[in-house]
């Protein structure tokens, strides 16, 4: 059981079995030459090695039987090397071999983020902590289990085909989820006891949970505002039915990765936000219309304002004007009038004379006020003016 | 030498006869021990344990929570709509004994079948017997409850006992599929339709008010701008009035001679007159005839 769970820890045993091999090996040329003369023939170079084991071995045999011990170790195993030495001596070492195998199976380190079950003829016994431990084989059988190390599920993400994360909501709708279960071992005993496929159970238990609540939700929800509450529950219910199990699992977090439309209808799902951007736009662009009309409609009826009251601004003032020109003018009259009055009768009548066509007829010989009259072309006088007028 | 070369044969196979009858029942399983296929005990706890070698042969069974996913199976609601349903259970094998002599030395294989097939007809039965409103709606829970609880006293029979019953999948079949995306997809291109159709509306309100308002405010400045050019007047007209008013009888003559001067301009103008008018007074002498005359 301990090769099994730590590999280092395993490999490292029997490393230092080779080695402590060696030693003997080499340490032993020395003391054996006995024994390297003894079996040239047969294995070659391996045979000294064992034949030095099978020497310590007797040694350490003697110790522990007590008896025939004492100071007359070497010499008495050199004498005894004609005798049953290979009874006591493979016995001897094959203990020492058992020993370190024995010692290898029995002690097992755990690793900080580890724990270890205890199995004392099978039957529970204690949990190890980090650290090195001692499971006395075969008694006592360790399982190391890690525990605080965060183990993720991904749900609904590719793996088994692209429906794998399609649930049908409450509406039936279809959406796509995929979302992360994060999980710890709090109690190794329990999961190592209460449940054979952890793994696969934790992910259909997830799915079993989300497929649950997804199918007692609308789309839209799920699509937008719910996706917190859902994780949450989601969490408390794959939590409450491994509880139930009495799994030892703890659920560290749901992770909601994705929750879309399906493939195949999301163009729709985006067309919607477009259709909703557009509205927007439609609405700004309306908006700048209006600006743009309300602010001319304002200039415009600044402009008007502002033309009316420069009319009565000129008006006002040309009035003042032409009022205190006359006044002016009635000043001087009411000083002469009489020379005055013909002056500017005069001076009008001189101007205005002046300038246009005039036909002086003077009627006074006929007598008659109007007999001029009658004799007047005034249809040629009218084209000769209108005549003029063009040229 | 020989007593020690047939110690060793006897030592190893007294050692063989004596592994062979102690056995460890770990705490994840449950033992039978079978004397010629026939099961004369039953180790629950863990623990070592004793047995007859050679005659007597142990059965181990897992005593841990073991998960047993039953295939989609498509079934019919009472509104005849079609469903694709994916069961999964949680059991454990209780009484071994019991388990041992339902499913023989088929082992666990021979029970998932035997599990399938309850499930199934369980599942059927119960989810058949409501609508599919009802699965897909927070009754699904009491639902699972109830297969579980259907399940479990047929599964007693094998010597299991069913933990819990969950459903897993529940969908439309693949051939509805494609009209639930239709559909989808028609609904959003509702809408959408609608949501471009309010933009257009609220763009044309807009419009509408600006342009209603550009008409009233140009209006409402041309009102008050003709009430300005009327003050305009009003007040030209009095000041004309009080500085014309001092003397009407010069303002007649001093503003016809004005008015001649502008109205008779050049071109546009011939004058018939005869020399009879004050203007050529002095035309045919110097006394002034007109004077003269009147005299």
């Amino acid at each position: 059981m301990a090769g099994n769970t730590g590999g280092p820890w395993g490999g490292g045993g029997n490393s230092g079995g080779n080695g402590g091999g060696r030693d003997n090996g080499s340490r032993g040329p020395g003391r054996g030459k006995g024994g390297g003369g003894r079996g040239p023939g047969d294995e070659g170079p391996q045979i000294p090695e064992i034949d030095e084991l099978v020497k310590k071995g007797q040694e350490q045999l003697r110790v522990l039987m007590g008896g025939r011990g004492g100071g007359g170790t070497g010499g008495s195993g050199d004498g005894g090397g004609a005798g049953p030495f290979l009874t006591r001596g493979t016995i001897g070492v094959a203990a020492v071999i058992g020993l370190v195998l024995w010692g290898m199976a029995s002690f097992y380190t755990v690793r900080p983020e580890e724990q270890s079950v205890e199995l004392f003829l099978g039957e529970f016994s204690s949990i190890g902590n980090p650290g090195l431990n001692f499971a006395p084989w075969p008694v006592v059988t360790a399982e190391v289990i890690p525990v605080t190390r965060e183990q993720t599920e991904e749900i609904g993400v590719g793996g088994r085909g692209g429906d794998a994360g399609l649930m049908l909501t409450g509406d039936e709708n279809i959406v796509d989820i995929d979302f992360q279960v994060v999980w710890n071992i709090t109690e190794p005993d329990k999961f190592l006891f209460n449940l054979r496929d952890a793994r696969p159970t934790i992910r259909a238990v997830s799915e079993s949970a989300m497929r649950e609540i997804i199918a007692q939700s609308d789309l839209a929800p799920i699509l937008n505002r719910d996706r917190g509450a859902i994780a949450g529950r989601l969490q408390d219910l794959i939590q409450d039915t491994l509880d139930s199990y009495n799994s030892g699992v703890n659920i560290i977090r749901v992770n909601f990765d994705r929750a879309d439309p399906p493939q195949s209808v999301i163009d729709a799902f985006r067309d919607v936000q477009a259709a909703e951007q557009e509205r927007d736009r439609l609405q700004n662009v309306a908006d700048a219309y209006a600006n743009r009309v309300l602010a001319e409609a304002r200039g415009q009826a600044a402009q008007l304002l502002e033309e009316a009251e420069g009319f009565r601004a000129q008006q006002v003032i040309q009035a003042e004007g032409e009022a205190s020109r006359f006044s002016a003018v009635l000043e001087e009259y009411s000083k002469a009038p009489e020379v005055t009055r013909k002056r500017l009768y005069l001076e009008t009548m001189e101007t205005v004379l002046g300038r246009i066509d005039k036909i002086i007829l003077d009627e006074n010989n006929e007598g008659g006020g109007q007999g001029v009259v009658p004799y007047l072309p005034l249809n040629e006088l009218r084209r000769g003016v209108a005549a003029g007028g063009s040229n | 030498m020989r007593r020690s070369t047939y110690l060793i044969p006897i030592i190893v196979v007294l050692g063989a006869i004596g592994l062979s009858s102690v056995f460890i029942v770990d705490e994840r399983e449950k033992a039978l021990v079978l004397q010629f296929g026939r099961v004369v005990d039953i180790k629950e706890e863990p623990g070592l344990a004793f047995k007859i070698p050679l005659i007597q042969e142990v059965v181990r069974y897992d005593d841990r929570i073991l998960s047993r996913d039953v295939d989609p199976l498509e079934i019919t609601p009472l509104d005849d709509r079609r469903l694709v349903v994916d069961a999964f259970a949680r059991y454990r094998i209780v009484d071994v004994n019991q388990f041992r002599q339902a499913v023989g030395a088929g082992g666990i294989t021979t029970a998932e079948n035997r599990l399938d097939s309850i499930l199934r007809a369980e599942t059927r039965e119960v989810l058949g017997s409501v609508s599919s409103n009802d699965i897909l709606s927070s009754d699904r829970a009491a639902l699972m409850l109830r297969i579980r609880n259907a399940a479990i006293a047929e599964a007693r029979a094998l010597g299991i006992e069913i933990i819990d019953v969950r459903l897993k999948r529940t969908d439309l079949p693949e051939e509805n599929l494609d009209a639930t995306f239709e559909r989808m997809r028609a609904e959003r291109e509702r809408e959408a339709t609608d949501e471009r159709a309010r933009g257009n509306e609220a763009a044309q309100r807009v419009r509408a008010q600006a342009d209603r308002t550009v008409v009233e405010l140009v209006s409402d400045a041309e009102r008050q701008a003709e009430i300005i050019r009327g003050e305009a007047d009003a007040r030209r007209n009095a000041i004309f009035a009080s500085a014309f008013g001092a003397d009407p009888e010069f303002f007649e003559f001093y503003r016809s001679l004005t008015a001649y001067e502008r109205a008779l301009q050049g071109d546009n103008s011939t004058m018939v007159m005869s020399p009879d008018s004050e203007f050529f007074n002095y035309l045919r002498s110097d006394q002034g005839s007109r004077s003269a005359e009147g005299d």
